[in-house]
């Protein structure tokens, strides 16, 4: 058995995503969903009724306040919307524990990802593109993989470190070479086998190399994922051990048409809301 | 013991305590500038994300280099600091691999530190930028030392 097949292995033991979260996502694929009943299904756990009415109350999600409802915010949001959110409060929580293999303390890969998560939206903004309703989450999910990687399979990331430096080639490609496997490919198998919907599945297998996706796996959400991941990078936010060591994908910048001052604009608007959104997310407890 | 005074992202502290210590972690592409008065034995720490505001509605002018590190010098003169006894010494300002010249805020932040330098006379004591290591740097207020942590080693700047 390959150091691949034994990490793919392990990951397959690990505990499915919360029961609640599953049921309510299963929604996503039904377009004509009685609202009474998915707004009850949400409200059955008070966990998830609290986070999803706190982040549709937030000014970032496109609520503008005065939400008191589950079944305002699905009226007010959206259906697909308010299944995301539930989706990132399910998941968030378990980017919380520190990440001994990469050397991240507590809540920094949460807090990388919420950047992430955060940095694809508010560029859709700056850039006048209604960004697709999976791109926060998906965001959010791109860095799962390195909690498999770094805290359950207790990887060494010196070992990929001094790879990645001694032959100047990319963090990912040293995981590969190391492991068979980079955190992407591992954190999109993980969600498949969570049943996550496949544009969130697409964009956290491609987000580090958007170019190598097949025509019908990618799209817009991706693009804004990739430079999402370049900005909270730059920003150092809940940086590791690699610091920069990841490779930019320029066609995604210019698919964007993203200009200097987009990206910089982006940046200081990403770091200003980060802390609202992290409150929120930190706190999950579903 | 030392007293650690963490200088968040687009965040400035200043000290004269001699038993704090100025930090600022995660330095990726943004700037992390420390000035020190030995006369007066005090210091300060900025860590700016961005070269410049695009608009002209600046909410946190620390954000930004052009803007928070004049004031940072400002703050440090009302202080008591001579400006021409100021030490500086930057660090941070990281590039990723195969980024156009254009979104490289990293070097954009160096290239502004340096003008504003330039133009007004002050000469950068050392620096430590550039590359792809994350950095965290250290200003100790009752020395002056300024150190770089990054992936398990330390050393001085």
């Amino acid at each position: 058995m390959t150091l691949r097949d034994q990490i793919i292995a392990r990951a397959e033991q690990l505990p499915q995503m919360p029961a609640p979260v599953m049921r309510i996502m299963a929604y996503l694929s039904k377009p004509d969903a009685d609202l009474a009943e998915l707004a009850s299904a949400i409200e059955y756990d008070p966990g998830l009724t609290v986070n999803v009415l706190r982040m549709a109350n937030s000014s970032f999600f496109g609520g503008a306040g005065g939400i008191t409802t589950v079944r305002d915010a699905l009226f007010r949001l959206g259906t697909r919307r308010v299944v995301q959110l539930v989706i990132a409060s399910g998941v968030a929580p378990r980017t919380q524990p520190p990440v001994a293999g990469y050397r991240l303390a507590e809540g920094e890969l949460l807090r990388h990802s919420v950047a992430l998560g955060t940095g694809a939206e508010v560029l859709a903004r700056e850039l006048g593109l209604r960004a697709p309703d999976h791109t926060f989450t998906a965001g959010l999910l791109c860095t799962i993989g390195k909690i498999v990687l770094g805290q359950f399979l207790e990887v060494d990331a010196d070992q990929l470190l001094t790879l990645s430096s001694k032959e100047d080639i990319p963090f990912e490609v040293a995981e590969r070479r190391i492991l068979g496997i980079d955190h992407a490919e591992l954190g999109a198998l993980l969600l498949k086998r969570w049943e996550l919907p496949s544009p969130i599945v697409n964009c956290v297998r491609w987000y580090m190399d958007p170019d190598a996706a097949q025509d019908e796996e990618r799209d817009e959400a991706l693009d804004l994922i990739h430079v999402g991941h370049v900005m909270a990078t730059m920003s150092g936010i809940g940086q590791g051990l690699e610091g920069m060591r990841s490779t930019v994908c320029q066609d995604c910048f210019d698919r964007l048409k993203l200009t200097q001052d987009a990206l910089i604009d982006s940046m200081a608007q990403m770091v200003t809301t980060l802390a609202e959104i992290e409150v929120i997310l930190s706190r999950t407890g579903a | 013991m030392k007293n650690r005074l963490v200088v968040t992202i687009s965040d400035m502290k200043i000290s004269r305590r001699p038993r704090d210590l100025l930090v600022t972690h995660s330095l990726g592409s943004c700037l992390g500038l420390a000035a020190y008065d030995p006369a007066s034995k005090v210091g300060g720490l900025i860590h700016c994300l961005l070269p410049r505001a695009v608009g002209p509605n600046v909410q946190n002018p620390y954000m930004y280099v052009n803007v928070g590190v004049p004031l940072m010098i400002r703050k440090l003169a009302a202080m008591g600091c001579a400006k021409e006894s100021l030490i500086f010494k930057a660090a941070g300002c990281g590039r990723m691999n195969l980024i156009q010249n254009q979104f490289d805020t990293g070097a954009q932040n160096m290239a502004m530190l340096e003008s504003l330098f330039t133009k007004n006379g002050v000469v950068l004591a050392a620096q430590d930028v550039g590359g792809t290591i994350p950095r965290t740097l250290t200003l100790d207020v009752e020395t002056g030392k300024v150190t770089i942590t990054s992936q398990g080693q330390e050393w001085e700047i």
